[in-house]
């Protein structure tokens, strides 16, 4: 029996069946008084339930018994009522679920989401190394608030998993969801060729990405590999360049930006790179991508490459472009081509009462992943889910901004790899260029020469947020 | 060795199993539920049918037959349908071990139900999801490892049957080297422990097994490592399953179709109806048909898919059984009811490993994006 300065008794738990030994309590059906101590029992004492031995037990209040706080399951309720589903709660879910919140007060919303569902801008990870902001700082409101101000029942932590539109059914980790009408604004994923793998390289294509990348950099001078210069690592390569940074540019063409710029301006906008001390490494293919232990047991990656052999860096980004991921709309027999095959004017797929928008998407064979014309998809997609008047959503290929401080860049129309450039004019600091195809202009561009500015010059001048993103 | 059986074609082997299921085994059901009757003579039978090979190498992998034999036979009973299962994975570790000493004589007689044994694979399939710690513990010897430990419940074992079990292997200085998967023989070297009363599959003949310094000869290694050959397999033994889910699944439809005629008029005010569920019911059995056909497809997306169905399967026959006893009311409340059966038998589905929670962690696992460590 316990004494005043015994230690109190403890309780502990059947690994294979759950049943809990309690000391105060005993096993009298087998012998144990009650008071008996969990290490005064015989070894060859079995549970009592389920018959594994004495070793099989674990301190109760060991890590792995408590309860986990977690993001409450579907009630019976919601699993029959759930209106409109949202599947993502990046730009193009919050976009969705605002767009159908502004047409109808009450529709029942549920968003489904495999992050926090925290809104944030997603254009400012380009720039917000350079601007010293800290994740938080880009998190413009928390997902429970967003979703408590628009009324919308938050499903964060949860992916989709499965898809069947004939019975308007999409089953999650977290449950069974039934819908009226549902929107996929699930996003691309970076893409990740071999040898660039996901243990290795980061990819700055959410808010999680970019701050396990943030938080990796936090408070020192690094050297970052950036493999692939194209809109996202020549941007990512010259905003770490900006906050101090070493930057290795890596691409398999001569120049950045290939396929969307003339060479001689990826020439130029190389020489522009360079001028802000970042060292980039054209027509240069990786071959493979290691993990290495330094001596003094930090840990680097080692690069090696086919045009200059093998590179050293502490932290590796892949950045060759994005994909869409196919898995729950092949599943769902949804047209795919590249992304989810829409209505180019309701955004509503080969599915009924199935739509998309955002980057999944794929319009006349082609993905559109950028910000601009999310807001008018979402007008377009809500009013057609609702059954409200709406002219449709008219796509045109956006003006694109590379938002670089050495050359600034804007494209207009849609460049094409069979196109066939100008000589580029210049006016003042500024140059333009034509891209022909088929006897006329498919695109222009414009760009403005400025000067450099040292690298590391940031961190003194960050401002809390750019005033200049595109906007959504 | 009955060879024929493995290679008669589909339709015969599905249309001799449903007689034995909608006849001889239908009969018994009562019987193997309340009673716990382990029908062995109905396993023999059903193998003698071809039931239990189809789905192997040596049948021509048609996982698909396999499952329409175990959808048949668990639509009259559950427990049946589970032992099917138990057989049906059980031959499958013995076949991919590529040991000649399970996958020649010894599997002929398995396939044919001639001699019978199941999967202690509950705990190995928790422990490589990181939910529990693996319970048995190996040492290697000259000639195989002596095993020790206890597993809380084994079904369709005897003395003279066996399992497919799993052991960790651990170095003189205390840390895990890796897995082991054997048959563990029930021979009198194993202590089996009878289980405290279920609510429902008494007739599995399931047993608390406890081993104590156990030869394991390398005449009964299924795999070693055992990880890379889990990694093999674990789609089939999971999509297997969802034969047992959705046989349930279809008894629930059955009994509410049953009382149709008669109660009808007020049965229309339920939720669940049977035609909606056996339009649900009928969209997973295209899918699982699917993904039958491509059962070593290692493939995250595929995993993740048979993952899908078999939760689908389980919620299925959770919610076909439930509306099972609202259909038939008072009647199905009798003991002797087939809804109260049912009942049991799909809480069962939705526990037995993977239990749905654990299918949802491991969807979860899947899904995640890795990022650097």
């Amino acid at each position: 029996m316990t004494t005043e300065n015994a230690p109190p008794w403890r309780q502990y738990l059947c690994r294979a069946c759950g049943l809990i030994y309690d000391e105060a309590l005993g096993d009298p059906d087998s012998g144990l008084a009650p008071g008996t101590r969990f290490e005064d029992i015989p070894d060859d004492w079995v549970c009592p339930l389920c018959g594994v031995m004495k070793a099989d037990f674990e301190p109760c209040d060991a890590p792995g018994a408590q309860p986990q706080d977690d993001v409450p399951a579907l009630a019976g309720a919601a699993r029959r009522a759930a209106g409109v589903v949202v599947v993502g709660a990046g730009i193009a879910g919050w976009s969705a679920v605002q767009a159908l919140r502004a047409l109808d007060a009450d529709v029942p919303i549920t968003l489904v989401t495999a992050c926090d569902g925290h809104r944030y801008h997603k254009p400012e990870l380009s720039v917000a190394f350079g601007r010293g902001l800290a994740p938080q700082q880009l998190i413009r409101e928390a997902g429970a608030d967003a979703a408590r101000r628009l009324g919308v029942a938050l499903l964060a932590d949860t992916f989709a998993v499965g898809l069947s539109p004939r019975l308007r059914q999409l089953r999650t980790t977290r449950g069974t969801l039934g819908y009226t009408k549902l929107v996929l604004a699930q996003g691309a994923r970076a893409a990740l060729p071999p040898p660039l793998s996901a243990a290795l390289c980061w990819r700055v294509n959410d808010l999680a990405g970019w701050s396990g990348l943030h938080a990796r950099l936090a408070g020192k001078t690094a050297r970052v590999a950036i493999v692939g210069a194209g809109m996202i690592g020549c941007e990512l390569a010259e905003d770490l360049a900006h906050a101090g940074h070493r930057v290795t540019l890596v691409d398999a063409n001569a120049h950045p930006l290939s396929g969307l710029i003339p060479p001689a301006l990826g020439a130029r906008l190389a020489d522009a790179l360079r001028d802000a001390g970042i060292r980039y490494l054209g027509a240069t293919r990786v071959e493979s991508v290691e993990r290495s232990e330094r001596g003094d047991g930090t840990r680097a990656v080692r690069v090696a490459t086919d045009a200059h052999g093998e590179l050293e860096a502490d932290e590796i980004v892949a950045a060759v472009g994005l994909v869409t991921p196919q898995r729950l709309a092949r599943a769902a027999g949804l047209a795919f081509e590249r992304g989810i095959v829409v209505d180019p004017r309701t955004m509503q797929t080969s599915a009924q009462h199935v739509y998309a928008l955002g980057d999944c998407v794929s319009i006349g064979g082609a993905p559109c992943r950028f910000v601009e014309p999310i807001a008018r998809q979402a007008a377009a997609l809500a009013h057609h889910a609702l059954q409200r008047a709406h002219d449709g959503y008219r796509h045109a290929a956006p003006v694109i901004r590379l938002k670089s401080r050495a050359l600034p860049i804007v494209v207009h129309g849609a460049p094409v790899a069979q196109g066939v450039w100008d000589e580029p004019q210049r006016h003042g600091d500024g140059l333009t260029v034509r891209q022909w195809h088929d006897n006329r202009v498919v695109a222009r561009l414009e760009a403005r020469v400025v000067a450099p500015s040292p690298p590391g010059a940031a961190r003194a001048a960050a401002s809390p947020r750019p005033a200049h993103l595109e906007g959504a | 060795m009955n060879p024929v059986v493995c290679t008669s074609d589909d339709a015969a082997i599905v249309q001799r199993v449903t007689a034995i299921a909608d006849g001889p085994l239908a009969q018994a059901a009562g019987r193997i539920d309340r009673d716990g009757h382990y029908p062995l003579e109905i396993m023999a039978a059903l193998g003698a049918a071809g039931a239990f090979g189809a789905h192997l190498a040596r049948g021509g992998e048609r996982v698909g037959v396999a499952l329409d034999a175990m959808r048949a036979i668990s639509r009259r009973c559950g427990s049946t349908g589970f032992l099917t299962w138990c057989h049906d994975v059980c031959g499958l570790y013995m076949e991919q071990s590529g040991n000649p000493a399970l996958n020649g004589a010894a599997l002929d007689a398995h396939v044919a139900g001639r001699s019978f044994g199941g999967t202690a694979l509950s705990n190995p399939m928790k422990a490589l999801a990181g939910i529990e710690k693996l319970l048995l513990r190996a040492v290697k010897v000259p000639g195989g490892y002596r095993v020790s430990g206890a597993l809380p419940w084994v079904s369709h074992i005897a003395r003279g049957q066996y399992c497919g079990a799993m052991a960790g292997v651990y170095r003189d200085d205390g840390g895990l080297s890796h897995e082991i998967l054997f048959l563990l023989r029930i021979t009198d070297d194993v202590v089996l422990r009878p289980c405290p009363a279920f609510s429902g599959m008494e007739g599995t003949s399931t047993w608390g097994v406890r081993v104590d310094d156990c030869f394991v000869g390398d005449d009964a290694l299924i795999a070693d490592p055992a990880r890379p050959f889990v990694a093999r397999i674990r789609a089939a033994f999971v999509l297997l399953q969802a034969g047992m889910a959705m046989g349930v699944a279809q008894a629930g439809i059955d009994a509410m179709r049953e009382v149709e005629p008669v109660l009808g008029h007020v049965n229309r005010f339920l939720d669940e109806r049977p035609d909606a569920l056996q339009g649900e019911f009928d969209e997973l059995g295209a899918r699982v048909a699917e993904l039958a056909a491509t059962p070593y497809d290692g493939s995250a997306d595929y995993l993740l898919a048979v993952l899908d169905a078999r939760v689908q399967g389980a919620d299925l026959a959770l919610r076909a059984a439930q509306s099972a006893l609202l259909h038939q009311g008072a009647r199905g409340y009798l003991a002797s009811a087939a809804p109260q059966r049912l009942v049991r038998e799909a809480q069962f589905v939705a526990i037995v490993t993977p239990a749905i929670k654990h299918l949802r962690w491991e969807m979860d696992r899947l899904c995640r994006e890795e990022l650097p460590a």
